[in-house]
């Protein structure tokens, strides 16, 4: 948590000079940190967006089982009531199908919040993962620095030079080929895959962000404290430099997310890792793409979802950054281009930029 | 690109692609509708196809290609063998007649020997440009025979006639069941009657190859790009090769017109003589016929209907929206042409592999399989028939119809889960009775299937319908699906991939050719399902195998009936046969006998289907070149 100090709870800026100066009451970092969240809209509104799709994610087999009554794989191809045409073309939204039918006559509905269930585990699982590596490499590479610090960066570097879909798209088609997967069974065709593949490209942007973050805390002087008082490099590691970290590791985090869910997407769109009968949304785009023109809702419910979960997500995200470090958010930034300038202000645009999330 | 940047990069691909596949469809609304079929056609121009992929078996190779498509190029343009078929529809188109023979055969008494006397005036196209002799016929033969060149039917000759076995090149006048007289008379000798003999000399494998060109070349897959023509086109190119020594040919070459995994490019061949042939069997109306690569298949059928193309050719039907807007607009109806394909779209069960190796497992896939479901995702009844048996009931006089002869019948074709449940209890999989398969083996079980439209359509209606009684694929879309497919030590339990057309209007090419135990070879073979395996031929392939029952003694059966020239007998037969795999032996769960469709683009003045090949007929097509776009 980046050192917040007490702010005055002042009132509306009005001439004071009549009045007697108020009370000055200090807040803790938790209090303002909410007091600054609950003020941004924007990421309220995230929020709610979550919560209801998670929500959904997570009663999906209810509300197909009893408030729908149809089954996700179901297909609705017989007559009567067929919602494929003669020439096995899907119907659109109806009372009773209210997203209409995906391109072999399921219950489209269905399906979209199937999706919502698919998309959250594989994305909150690589991102899991992703930052478990990330912050553990990153840390150790800001901390002890030197050869350990060139070599971890080395890989960072190439990781990041590599083409991400290329790759993605040769490591899930090596992985698919054989029941066992690869790297000795560990990573499954399907789902696993997928999840390793993201997470193998989600790492490093995180190591290199928390080895920034690592450099600059390991400077300060409570640091080198503990360390006089003969604290083991892992105790300040885990002890003191990991909580100054949580802030912008939970921040980026948040924020991609909803990369990573678009990431899966895009695999999927291309026939690759989740198989057909797994409802996901990029494949669900890409069977609905050759008939957009007379099945509009086929690639439109799907799209519309991916579209509210990563814009909720990177709401959320934005709303978390500006809530916890005022100094990155845009209206710091706004007063520092007014001409309040301070040690903090040139301090904090380096590290925007060591995040890589200007906002604008 | 750094991955703070992926997000706004990626929402607006997505935003992108919504947009593109929006757009993407926007054609002209009709546009001109020239006539097709029975008007005198115009000559010139250039027919231009594209394809979704042409996945050529020897690339190119007469000798060893055997893909409809292929046999439609050759035999309309490429390659003139002793007998020829009309490279029309219907019962026309699958009727010989004389093209590099003068005639018919003449037959001995005994049925054992044909002699075949050969026009004068037929050439081999540039860079030859000779006349082509019966020493050429007969290399065609002994590439056959030659090991390293995968012939993928030469199961048909050898054998059959005297000396023609698989092995090294015999050398010329080194298989005794071939003699050449002279230059114009060749004569084959075989080993039993044959009344297929005269099909067989028709397949393009069997047409003329010189050895000066083809002989330089002696593994599978090579001389595809350097075929010397002996038709009315040959490839664009062709006459830049120099044919003086085997280094020379591969230095000048390979042919520019044609890479088969891009284009390919006819002109016409100058050293043809139409006065040795005729035009009910080939018009030869256009200059040029173009067919280039374009994996996006809605894009090629936009193209056709604005005029950019005049047609496709490609594995599959065209999607369920191109025929949907074909059908119900009065403008582009006459466009929509249609062939009835002598062929059966399959889903095959491997009888070596678990858990397929239970007849019942088998049986009950037949009843659950929801066929109007396949017949759907293909894009409705336009396509053909749903399938209830092994052959097309054209092959066999038209019956038995899918009305009258289906031992798995389900209501609307549309699958009976209970009694698909009843069969399941039946087998040593359903461990609890419960009518569901639960061993391990029902589990993962791995179904290779195609990469292209319709099959990932239908991939849902077939995962879902064995779903249902517990057995639970893992599908795996593949490009090379039917190299996969032919690899026995793969031992793929399952797939959707294959289809059977005919290689000629008999059974024996048919019913008699896929399910012979004889045939299965360790690659390239093509009795999927492994009916007939011995163990020697299991040990050789690296498989294990528990019991498969054969079929040889019934077809080796309906062949000793055929010779006795009685057709209906005949054709009973090989339905008896065909009936005794589907209630017996179960290797198939079958679903279509197709009708082929497709679009002619506007410019087009005549088209006819080719029989015969199952595709266009190449040699038949002719355009309005004003009316091209």
């Amino acid at each position: 948590m980046s050192q917040l100090q007490a702010e005055v709870t002042a009132g509306p800026s009005e001439d004071i000079s009549a009045e007697p100066s108020p009370e000055v009451v200090g807040k803790s970092p938790g209090q303002l940190f909410w007091l600054r969240f609950r003020s941004d809209r924007a990421a309220l509104a995230g929020i709610a967006v979550i919560s209801i799709l998670v929500l959904l994610a997570l009663t999906a087999p209810l509300i197909a089982k009893y408030i729908v009554h149809h089954d996700v794989g179901q297909r609705f191809a017989q007559e009567p009531n067929s919602m494929l045409n003669e020439f096995g073309l899907p119907k659109g939204p109806n009372a009773q199908f209210w997203f209409g039918a995906d391109r072999v006559g399921r219950d489209l509905f269905v399906r979209v919040i199937y999706g919502i269930r698919t998309s959250l585990i594989i994305a909150l699982l690589a991102t899991t993962i992703a930052v478990a590596i990330g912050v553990v490499l990153g840390m150790v590479a800001g901390y002890f620095r030197g050869w350990v610090d060139t070599a971890i960066s080395r890989g960072v570097d190439v990781m990041l030079s590599m083409p991400l879909l290329l790759f993605a798209i040769g490591i899930v088609s090596t992985c698919s080929r054989s029941r066992e997967g690869c790297l000795g069974g560990l990573v499954k065709p399907g789902v696993p895959v997928v999840i390793f593949v993201i997470a193998l490209f989600s790492w490093p942007n995180i190591a290199r962000l928390v080895r920034g973050q690592t450099l600059s805390i390991r400077e300060r002087d409570y640091i080198e404290a503990n360390r006089v008082l003969g604290a083991g490099n892992t105790t300040i590691m885990f002890r003191e430099v990991l909580p100054n970290l949580i802030a912008p590791i939970i921040v980026y985090s948040t924020l991609i997310i909803p990369s990573n869910i678009i990431f899966a997407a895009s695999l999927s769109y291309l026939g690759l890792g989740v198989p057909e009968s797994t409802p996901e949304w990029g494949r669900q785009i890409a069977q609905a793409a050759p008939i957009f023109e007379i099945a509009w809702w086929a690639m439109f419910f799907p799209g519309l979802f991916l579209v509210l979960t990563t814009l909720a997500f990177n709401l959320v995200g934005d709303g978390l950054r500006d809530a916890l470090d005022p100094r990155m958010s845009t209206k710091a930034k706004k007063r520092k281009a007014e001409g309040s300038e301070d040690e903090e202000g040139v301090r904090s645009t380096t590290r925007a930029d060591a995040l890589g999330m200007a906002s604008e | 690109m750094r991955k703070g940047h992926f997000f706004p990069v990626s929402v607006l691909l997505v935003v992108l692609v919504l947009i593109g596949a929006a757009c993407g469809g926007d054609g002209d609304d009709g546009g001109s509708t020239g006539p097709t079929g029975d008007t005198v056609a115009e000559g010139g121009g250039t027919y231009r196809v594209e394809t979704d992929g042409i996945a050529y078996t020897s690339g190119g190779d007469p000798t060893g290609e055997y893909l409809g498509l292929s046999f439609g190029i050759l035999s309309n343009l490429l390659d003139r063998t002793l007998l020829t078929y009309y490279h029309s529809s219907g019962e026309n188109g699958n009727s010989l007649v004389p093209d590099l023979a003068e005639d018919f055969p003449e037959v001995s008494a005994d049925g054992l020997t044909y002699t075949f006397h050969l026009k004068d005036g037929i050439m081999f196209g540039p860079p030859l440009s000779r006349e082509i002799t019966s020493a050429d016929v007969e290399f065609a033969f002994r590439r056959m025979a030659t090991e390293s060149l995968v012939a993928q039917y030469g199961f048909y000759y050898y054998g059959l006639i005297d000396g023609l076995e698989l092995g090294e090149d015999p050398g010329a006048g080194g298989i005794p069941g071939i003699e050449t007289p002279d230059e114009k008379t060749i004569v084959f000798h075989l080993t039993r009657i044959a009344p297929e003999f005269e099909f067989l000399v028709a397949m393009p494998a069997a047409g003329p190859m010189p050895e000066e060109v083809a002989g330089c070349f002696t593994e599978a897959g090579e001389y595809g790009r350097y075929v010397i023509s002996s038709g009315p086109y040959m490839y664009e190119g062709t006459d830049a090769l120099d044919a003086s020594s085997c280094d020379a040919l591969t230095a000048s070459g390979p042919i520019a017109g044609f890479d088969p995994e891009d284009h390919s490019y006819f002109i016409r061949n100058p050293d043809y003589d139409p006065a040795t042939d005729s035009p009910e069997v080939r018009e030869n109306n256009v200059d040029r016929i173009e067919i280039d690569l374009n994996t996006n298949l809605a894009d090629i059928f936009d193209k056709i209907e604005r005029g950019e193309l005049d047609g496709h050719v490609g594995s599959g039907n065209p999607p369920a929206e191109v025929l949907q807007r074909y059908s119900t607009d009065e403008a582009l109806q006459p466009m929509l042409v249609t062939g009835q394909d002598d062929r059966t779209w399959y889903i095959t069960m491997n009888l070596a592999a678990a858990p397929f190796d239970d007849i019942h497992v088998r049986k009950a896939a037949n009843l659950v399989m929801d066929k109007a479901g396949i017949l759907q995702a293909w894009g409705g009844d336009i396509n053909g028939e749903i399938a209830t048996h092994i052959q097309p009931p054209a092959l066999t006089g038209g019956s038995p119809t899918n009305e009258e002869y289906d031992p798995y019948a389900t209501p609307n074709f549309g699958g009976d889960l209970d009694a698909a449940k009843d069969e399941m209890r039946q087998s040593v999989y359903d461990t609890d009775g419960d009518g569901m398969c639960d061993a391990p083996e029902c589990s993962g079980v791995v179904m290779v299937n195609r990469n292209t439209s319709p099959w990932t359509e239908s991939e849902a209606v077939v995962v879902d319908s064995l779903a249902q009684i517990g057995i639970e694929v893992d599908v795996r879309e593949a490009e090379d699906h039917y190299t996969i497919m032919q690899t026995v030590s793969n031992e793929v339990p399952i797939s959707m991939n294959p289809g059977w057309g005919k290689d000629f209007p008999d059974s024996s090419s048919f019913v008699g050719f896929l399910f012979d135990g004889r045939g299965i070879a360790c690659e390239g073979n093509y009795n999927y399902s492994l009916v007939g395996l011995t163990q020697d031929k299991a040990d050789e392939c690296g498989i294990e195998f528990e019991d498969v029952e054969s079929v040889d003694a019934d077809i080796d059966n309906c062949k000793q009936v055929a010779l006795e020239g009685d057709l209906d007998a005949t054709n009973q037969c090989w339905i008896a046969l065909d009936e005794r795999l589907m209630e017996d032996i179960v290797p198939w769960v079958p679903y279509l006998w197709p009708t082929v469709i497709t679009t002619i683009g506007p410019a087009v003045t005549a088209w006819d289907f080719d029989q015969f090949a199952g595709t266009t007929a190449f040699s038949k097509v002719a355009v309005d070149t004003s009316a091209q776009v």
